[in-house]
């Protein structure tokens, strides 16, 4: 094991909320595996009307599974078009069918996945979800291509998508399959890989209804979007606040992803000397990294701040390398010593993502190690004694104890489930009715209690007696017993500080998804962009499956 | 109606916790729920049953979790847990021990046994709903052939009164809380 990045440097809430996707990230590992595996992509049926309306089935067939998209096409009003999790209706739906659906098996899908949440779904399904398209670009696309135009390709760059997902739910959700069902193939062992599938195909999906809607319009006049259009379309994703709890809530989930990634970083860091293909690919894909960097837009304040950093960062990085001999011993090394010091947390990350690339072969194994196979680290230890806890505690949270835990700024937050909803909100306890509903989800100021009982009793005491006495700190002893088996278990932040933001927790999920362009909203949620360059299901070769992510420089 | 495991997790952890439960126990229940319902025990049931009673004396959440937090002294001798509520509550948490020591365990009364490695349970007898005194045993046993089930088909009345006590962990919604517990900020339909 390389030296690996220390915890309190890496788990801060600020820096988590600056992570950038890289070789290892869940679209990446999904398009690699599939095109090393020569998957097969067909569209068995398009039965979707004039007015948009309809469905349409998607299949994928790997090795030993097929996966199928069912889409359902609506016709929705303009006022029902919301990204929020409170919406009823949306301007497509979808599952992901394990297999290839059956006539019967759409025809019970109908009743269900237009309906979202409300609905059921059974073990044959691996995800249910929905988009909404971006109205801006829609209707410009749409008129265009039925007049025998393209679309203008400044109002593609400015949005980048024609449809968002607004969800899109998995392991066992909605009575779908539990994650366990799929766990053990190898095509859906690392994260999220079905629901990143699901994405894959609903973005052919948008690309041929666009093609539809243009076609029903225009007639004879329509053209087809052209294939580099098409390619530079993602799929928007909006994510709120339901998402930010996930990575508290998965301690040893989160460890596995933040450890192969800071492993990887160490292996390439531990490089003694860079061939001059490595140096070469390193400089390409800064250059590419640079165009993406440029058409990444937001009009949210801090994202602005922190784009206008990013930018003097890159500034920096091209002229510190224009005088820095990269085949002098351990070049990624000290190049990130120097970032440490020289650039925003923004431009270390994706610093440190970029140099993963030219090693696909010393880091791509590590995707392997991103699932939770441990099930058992969620057993107390009842023998461990106290002293021991109370040690493990301080490791983590030694800055937590001295904080005044009654302070307004330090606990105004409180997180809580709406009756609305049943999804996560973040209120103020000081000025909501919502202490009383408070969701564990301050681990530091739940140690911090633990500590301070820990430490009435003795140290050699067994803490099964200890929690004997206090189960009110059951959960927090679990969690101090994890962060002694995997060292990036816990966010070293305060995660119910006044000023806390939540887009951080966001971004720290979906830049291992692998999601670009983050565009905050509001301090609580966020859009992104996914599959954004990437090949579409049919031209998907291994020439192209990686490095899709990074845009094409012309020269 | 089947549910998926994950859903019954989820629902038994607010359950309990609705019921007066600590978070940690709650996610003890949850874990305990899933794992009888996928022995093809109805765990829900159960722990609707357990849960009627709150956390007082012979609450089978409260003496799992301490014979979990206690298994290595099992291997000493036998443990008395005097009388317990819903016996079968008290299985996901023999289990539990059982995978920490690398042994099988059995619990004992009366009128039945049970026994887990872990991960298969033999139950021969019936447990019944209250038992005088269950004892808990590291015994030398063969346990072969698990088979788990992959849902759970719960009593409906069961998962009824499970929603009705993960309610009441739910936050009424307010007009404040609409407006910024989600955060609306900038447009969403653009």
């Amino acid at each position: 094991m390389a030296n690996r990045r220390p915890a309190e440097t890496v788990m801060h809430l600020s820096r988590l909320g600056s992570l950038h996707q890289c070789r290892l990230s869940f679209m990446r590992q999904l398009t690699r595996r599939m095109a090393r595996e020569h998957w097969t992509f067909s569209r068995g049926v398009f039965d979707i009307n004039d007015a948009g309306v309809g469905h349409a089935v998607y299949t994928a067939q790997g090795p030993d599974h097929a996966y199928s998209l069912v889409a359902f096409s609506h016709d929705l009003p303009p006022e029902m078009r919301s990204d929020r999790v409170i919406a009823t209706a949306w301007d497509a739906t979808f599952t992901l069918f394990d297999g290839v659906p059956t006539e019967d098996d759409i025809a019970r899908l109908e009743k269900n996945i237009p309906l979202q949440e409300a609905g059921r779904v059974t073990q044959s399904e691996l995800s249910v979800s929905r988009a909404n398209r971006s109205v801006r670009l829609w209707d410009h696309f749409v008129e265009r291509l039925s007049q025998g135009h393209q679309p203008d390709i400044e109002k593609v760059e400015a949005v980048g998508y024609l449809m968002r997902t607004t969800a899109v739910y998995g392991s066992g959700k909605l009575g779908a399959a539990d994650r366990e069902i799929i766990a053990n193939r190898p095509e859906m062992h690392a994260p999220f890989q079905a629901e990143m599938l699901s994405v894959f195909l609903t973005r052919w999906f948008v690309r041929d209804l666009v093609n539809h809607m243009a076609k029903a319009r225009g007639g004879e006049k329509a053209v087809p979007l052209t294939s580099d259009i098409a390619g530079r379309l993602g799929i928007g994703n909006s994510t709120g606040l339901g998402m930010a709890p996930y990575i508290i809530n998965h301690p040893v989930l989160f460890n596995n992803w933040m450890a192969a990634r800071e492993e990887a970083i160490a292996r390439v860091r531990s490089v003694a000397k860079a061939d001059d293909d490595k140096i070469a690919e390193f400089k390409s894909v800064l250059a590419r990294s640079l165009k993406s960097i440029e058409r990444w837009t937001s009009e949210h304040p801090i994202q602005i701040d922190k784009l206008a950093a990013l930018s003097q960062d890159m500034d920096h990085l091209q002229s510190h390398l224009s005088n820095t001999d990269l085949s002098d011993p351990t070049p990624w090394g000290s190049l990130m010593v120097w970032a440490a010091g020289a650039l925003s947390e923004e431009g270390q990350e994706l610093l440190a993502s970029l140099i993963l690339e030219p090693y696909g072969e010393l880091v791509d194994d590590l995707g392997a190690t991103m699932a939770d196979e441990t099930p058992d680290a969620f057993i107390i230890d009842g023998t461990m004694p106290v002293g021991n806890v109370r040690a493990l505690i301080e490791d983590t949270f030694g800055w937590a104890l001295s904080l005044d835990w009654s302070e307004e700024q330090n606990c105004a937050g409180a997180w809580y489930v709406s009756e609305e909803k049943l999804e996560p909100r973040l209120g103020n306890r000081f000025e909501e009715p919502i202490a009383d509903f408070e969701q564990p989800l301050a681990p530091a100021r739940d140690a911090a209690a633990a500590h301070h009982d820990l430490s009435q009793w003795a140290s050699e005491a067994e803490v099964s007696t200890f929690l004997a006495k206090h189960p009110e700190h059951r959960h927090t002893i679990r969690r101090a017993q994890i962060s002694n088996r995997v060292p990036y278990s816990e966010i070293r932040s305060n995660t119910i500080a006044a000023d806390m933001l939540p887009i951080d927790m966001l971004r720290a999920k979906l830049s291992f998804f692998g999601a670009t362009h983050f565009d905050p909203r509001s301090d609580r949620w966020v859009r992104i962009c996914m599959y954004s360059g990437a090949p579409y299901p049919s031209e998907l070769t291994s020439a192209n499956a990686d490095m899709w992510v990074y845009p094409e420089v012309t020269a | 109606m089947s549910f998926s495991l994950n859903e019954v997790e989820a629902m038994a952890k607010r359950a309990a916790r609705g019921a007066g439960h600590t978070w940690g126990q709650a996610e003890e229940a949850s874990k305990a729920t899933r794992w009888l319902c996928a022995q093809g025990v109805d765990g829900v049931s159960v722990l609707a049953e357990v849960l009627k009673h709150g956390p007082s004396q012979g609450c089978p959440l409260g003496l799992g979790v301490a014979l979990s937090d206690e298994a290595a002294a099992l291997v000493e001798g036998p443990k008395q847990l005097g009388r317990v509520r819903q016996p079968e509550m008290v299985l996901p948490f023999a289990a539990m021990a059982a995978r920490q020591l690398g042994k099988v365990v059995q619990l004992s009364c009366d009128t039945a046994k049970a026994t887990t490695d872990g991960c298969a349970l033999l139950v021969t007898g019936t447990l019944p709903d209250d038992v005088e005194n269950l004892t808990i045993s590291v015994v030398t046993a063969d346990l072969h052939g698990a088979t788990h089930a992959t849902r759970a088909i719960p009593s409906t009345e069961a998962w009824s009164f499970l929603s009705e006590l993960a309610h009441l962990t739910y936050a009424p919604a307010t007009e404040e809380s609409r407006r910024l517990g989600a955060g609306a900020g900038l447009s969403d339909n653009d």
